[in-house]
C-alpha cells in the first residue's frame, strides 16, 4: 500500500453516489505518474475504485474486467453493485494466503426491478482479503483514509443532491490527499446518478 | 495414541537464550487536543479520555490548563510527561511573577516553553503541545510546538491521536483551503471566523474523531479566552450553545488584567 | 548506479541508458548494450538483477517475435506493454520472480503515436510522456519536468536528454557512457549523444543510422 500511495473515496447522496480516486502513482517517496486513475467503471451505473499496490490493481482491473464480461455475456444483462461486491469480494478471498495488496470500494446505483422498484443508492469496501462492509454513508480506503474518515466524516451530511454531493466529496479527497505525502498529485470524481455519470477532472496540488 | 506419544520438542529443550527486559520510559495516552485562534479571542480544548492501548484509564483527565488569565496550554502524548511539564511551566510562571510583579506574555511563554523542550533534547517529553490565548497586540493566537520545541504560531492546529482526521478538516474550515471565494466577495482571510463558527468546528471536529478514533472520547473541554472589553454575547447569549454544554467562568489568575476565561464543557460518547 | 531515461516527443520516443555493468563498486563492462529492439518501431531498456535482465529481455524478444511470425504484424506498443506487465506480474507471485525493471518505448504506426511505459520488477505500468528508472531518476526527473513541454521536436527532444546525461554526471559519483536510440515512424535509430546534432545524422543517412530491428517483416507468399 506504502509503496504506491492513492486514495479512493466514496459517499451516497440522494438517489445519488460518487466515487473519486487520486491521480499519483509513486514509487516510495518518487513521484512516477500523475495520470494513474484508481477508479473504473463497470457500467454506466457502477464504478470501484481500487487502491494499493499499483501491480495488483492493474491485474485485478484487468481480471475483474474478464468476469464482469463472462457474466454479461451468460446472464445476459447487468452486473448490481451487490453481485459486483461479491464477485470482488470471492476474487480476493481466493488469495487467501497470498493476497492481493488493495482495499476496494465499490459505488453505483442497482437499477429498478419488479421486486425492488425503488432501489437505494449501494456503496460497499472491502479489506485485501475480501471482507465487505457496506456503510450507509461513505467509504474510504488508500493510505489517506484516516484523513479521509475525519473530513468525510465532518463535511457529509445525509440526502446531499448530487451538486452538493460532488462538492462534499471532491473537498473530501483534496483536503485529505493534501496532508497525504503519497496521495494527491490529480483528483477525479465520478458523480452518477440514475441517467448519467458526470466525470470532472479537479485541479489540485500538485506537490 | 501416536500424536501424544512424544511431547513436541519445544517442551522438552530448554529455553537457554538469555531474556532481555528493558525499561520503557514512555507510553501513549492517546486523546486529542485543538487550538484555533479568532480576531481578539482563542479556542483550545481537549478531550478527557486517557487511555493505554485498549485501555481507558480514566474518562477524566485534564489535558488543556490556565496557566495565566491569557494563556492556556494543551499537552498530548504521555500523560505523566504532560502532567510534570505542565508543573514546570506553572513554576515557572510564578518565579518569573515573583521577580517581575507581572505575568508573563504569551509570545515569551511559547519562547520559554521551547527552551524547556530543548532542554530536554535527548530525553524528551513525549508531549504535543499547543499553547493557545491573547497576544500583548490583543489578537487570538495558537503556537504549536512539536516534543523538543520546534515551534510556529499558527490560526489553528490539532495535535494528538486524531490529528490526521481533524488537521486535513480545520484545513478546510479555517485556512480555507481548496475553496475559492465567490466571484466578487472578499478573499478568505485565517483567523477571523467568529466564535459561533470556531465553537461549532470545535464541536464538530471532537464529535467526528470520536466517531472514528477509539482513543478520542468520554467528555471536552473548550477553553475560550477573550481579550480585554471584548462582548460576551456570543458565548453566553441565549442559543449559543447546545443543551448539553456548560458554560463557566473562570475567575482571573492574577491581579486581572480583564481578560475573560471561559471553559465549556460537553460530554462525548463514551463508546 | 544503474540508470535510463526515456522521452517522448511529437512523433518519436527517446530511450538511453547507461552502459556499465558490474558488481557493487567494480565495473566489469563499460559497453553493456541494455536496450533491447524488441520490433520494427518497439524496444526497451532494462536493467536490474544481472542475469534475470538478460535472460527477461530475451524471453520478452523471442516471444514478440513469434507473435510477428504468427501474425505476420506487430505487437502494437500498448497490447506490448499490458503482455510484458502481466509476464512480470505474474512472475512477481512465483518461486523465483525476475527482478527486472524497464522502459518501454513504441512508435504506433497505426495511429501515429509514440508510445512510453514505466514498468518496474512488480508488474507496475505507468503511461508517462517522460520517466526514468535507477539512481538516475533521483537527479534527472527533475530536469525533465522543468525542460519537457507537449509536442516536442526531435532536437529538442535530444537536448532535454542530454541534459539528463549531464545532470548524472554531476550528481553522481561513477562515470556513465550512455547508449540512445530513437524510433519514429521510419524504425529505430541508433543515436550519437556526444555529436552536436545527432539528428542530423539520422536525417542525412537513415539508412546508416537504423538499428537492425531483430523482427524484420517476413514477406510470406507473392
Amino acid at each position: 500500500m506504502e509503496l504506491n500511495g492513492g486514495s479512493v473515496v466514496a459517499m451516497i447522496g440522494k438517489d445519488c453516489v460518487a466515487i473519486a480516486s487520486d491521480l499519483r502513482l509513486g514509487n516510495q517517496s518518487v513521484g512516477v505518474a500523475s495520470n494513474f486513475e484508481k477508479v473504473f467503471p463497470v457500467n454506466d451505473k457502477l464504478y470501484y475504485g481500487i487502491p494499493g499496490l499499483a501491480s495488483d490493481v492493474y491485474t485485478l482491473r484487468e481480471h475483474l474486467r474478464f468476469r464482469v464480461n463472462m457474466y454479461r455475456m451468460k446472464e445476459e444483462r447487468e452486473i448490481t453493485p451487490k453481485t459486483f461486491t461479491h464477485l470482488v469480494s470471492s476474487t480476493l478471498y481466493e488469495k487467501r494466503f497470498g493476497p492481493f495488496f488493495v482495499e476496494p470500494v465499490v459505488a453505483g446505483i442497482p437499477s429498478p426491478t419488479p421486486l425492488d422498484p425503488h432501489p437505494r443508492p449501494f456503496i460497499s469496501t472491502m479489506d485485501t482479503i475480501g471482507c465487505i462492509t457496506t456503510p450507509k454513508d461513505f467509504a474510504v480506503a488508500g493510505t489517506a483514509a484516516d484523513k479521509l474518515y475525519g473530513v468525510a466524516e465532518g463535511l457529509w451530511e445525509p440526502d446531499l443532491e448530487p451538486e452538493d454531493l460532488f462538492e462534499t466529496i471532491s473537498q473530501t479527497l483534496l483536503n485529505a490527499v493534501d496532508r497525504d505525502a503519497l496521495s494527491g498529485w490529480g483528483v477525479v470524481v465520478h458523480l452518477i446518478t440514475a441517467d448519467k455519470v458526470v466525470t470532472r477532472t479537479l485541479r489540485a496540488r500538485m506537490d | 495414541m501416536a500424536l501424544y506419544a512424544q511431547p513436541p520438542t519445544s517442551y522438552s529443550v530448554p529455553t537457554t537464550a538469555p531474556i532481555e527486559h528493558r525499561f520503557n520510559p514512555y507510553s501513549d495516552n492517546g486523546g486529542t487536543i485543538l487550538a484555533i485562534a479568532g480576531k481578539d479571542f482563542s479556542v483550545i480544548a481537549g478531550d478527557t479520555r486517557q487511555s493505554e492501548g485498549y485501555s481507558i484509564q480514566t474518562r477524566y483527565a485534564r489535558k488543556v490548563w490556565q496557566l495565566t488569565d491569557k494563556v492556556v496550554l494543551a499537552t498530548n502524548g504521555f500523560a505523566a510527561d504532560g502532567n510534570n511539564f505542565v508543573k514546570r511551566v506553572k513554576q515557572r510562571l510564578e518565579w518569573y511573577e515573583h521577580a517581575h510583579h507581572k505575568p508573563m506574555g504569551l509570545k515569551s511563554i511559547a519562547r520559554m516553553i521551547q527552551t524547556i523542550l530543548y532542554g530536554k533534547r535527548f530525553f524528551p517529553y513525549y508531549v504535543y503541545n499547543i499553547l493557545g490565548g491573547i497576544e500583548e497586540d490583543g489578537s487570538g493566537a495558537v503556537y504549536s510546538f512539536d516534543p523538543v520545541g520546534s515551534y510556529e504560531r499558527e490560526a489553528c492546529r490539532a495535535a494528538g491521536a486524531a490529528q490526521s482526521l481533524i488537521q486535513p478538516f480545520l484545513d478546510n474550515q479555517v485556512y480555507f483551503k481548496n475553496q475559492q471565494p465567490a466571484p466578487g466577495s472578499a478573499p478568505f482571510v485565517p483567523g477571523n471566523l467568529p466564535l459561533s463558527t470556531i465553537l461549532s468546528l470545535v464541536v464538530d471536529s471532537f464529535t467526528s474523531a470520536t466517531e472514528r478514533h477509539i482513543e478520542v472520547g468520554d467528555g471536552m473541554e473548550i477553553y475560550v479566552v477573550m481579550n480585554r472589553g471584548r462582548n460576551t454575547d456570543d458565548l453566553l447569549g441565549p442559543g449559543i450553545l447546545a443543551e448539553s454544554m456548560h458554560v463557566e467562568e473562570l475567575g482571573a489568575l492574577g491581579e486581572g488584567g480583564g481578560e475573560k476565561t471561559f471553559l465549556v464543557t460537553s460530554p462525548l460518547k463514551r463508546d | 548506479m544503474e540508470c535510463s531515461f526515456g522521452i517522448t516527443g511529437k512523433d518519436y520516443v527517446l530511450i538511453a541508458a547507461d552502459t556499465s555493468a558490474g558488481r557493487s563498486i567494480v565495473r566489469m563492462k563499460s559497453d553493456e548494450n541494455k536496450i533491447k529492439t524488441l520490433g520494427p518501431h518497439l524496444a526497451m531498456a532494462y536493467g536490474g538483477e544481472p542475469g534475470d535482465t538478460n535472460n527477461f529481455a530475451e524471453y520478452i524478444e523471442r516471444n514478440l517475435r513469434l507473435y510477428h511470425i504468427r501474425n505476420h504484424f506487430p505487437l502494437l506498443p500498448p497490447s506490448a506493454s499490458a503482455w510484458i506487465r502481466r509476464t512480470l506480474a505474474e512472475s512477481i507471485r512465483s518461486r523465483k520472480p525476475y527482478a527486472v525493471n524497464l522502459l518501454l518505448g513504441g512508435y504506433d504506426t497505426t495511429t501515429d503515436l509514440p508510445h512510453l511505459y514505466w514498468i518496474d520488477y512488480l508488474g507496475t505500468k505507468a503511461i508517462v510522456p517522460y520517466a526514468a528508472h535507477g539512481m538516475g531518476v533521483y537527479v534527472s526527473l527533475s530536469t525533465m519536468d522543468k525542460w519537457w513541454y507537449e509536442g516536442m521536436d526531435k532536437r529538442e527532444g535530444i537536448e532535454v536528454l542530454k541534459k539528463c546525461v549531464d545532470e548524472v554526471e554531476k550528481r553522481l559519483t561513477v562515470a556513465l557512457k550512455f547508449n540512445c536510440i530513437l524510433i519514429d515512424k521510419n524504425g529505430i535509430h541508433k543515436i550519437d549523444l556526444s555529436e552536436q546534432d545527432p539528428i542530423a545524422k539520422v536525417e542525412a543517412s537513415p539508412e546508416e543510422t537504423a538499428v537492425e530491428a531483430p523482427n524484420p517483416p517476413i514477406e510470406v507468399g507473392a
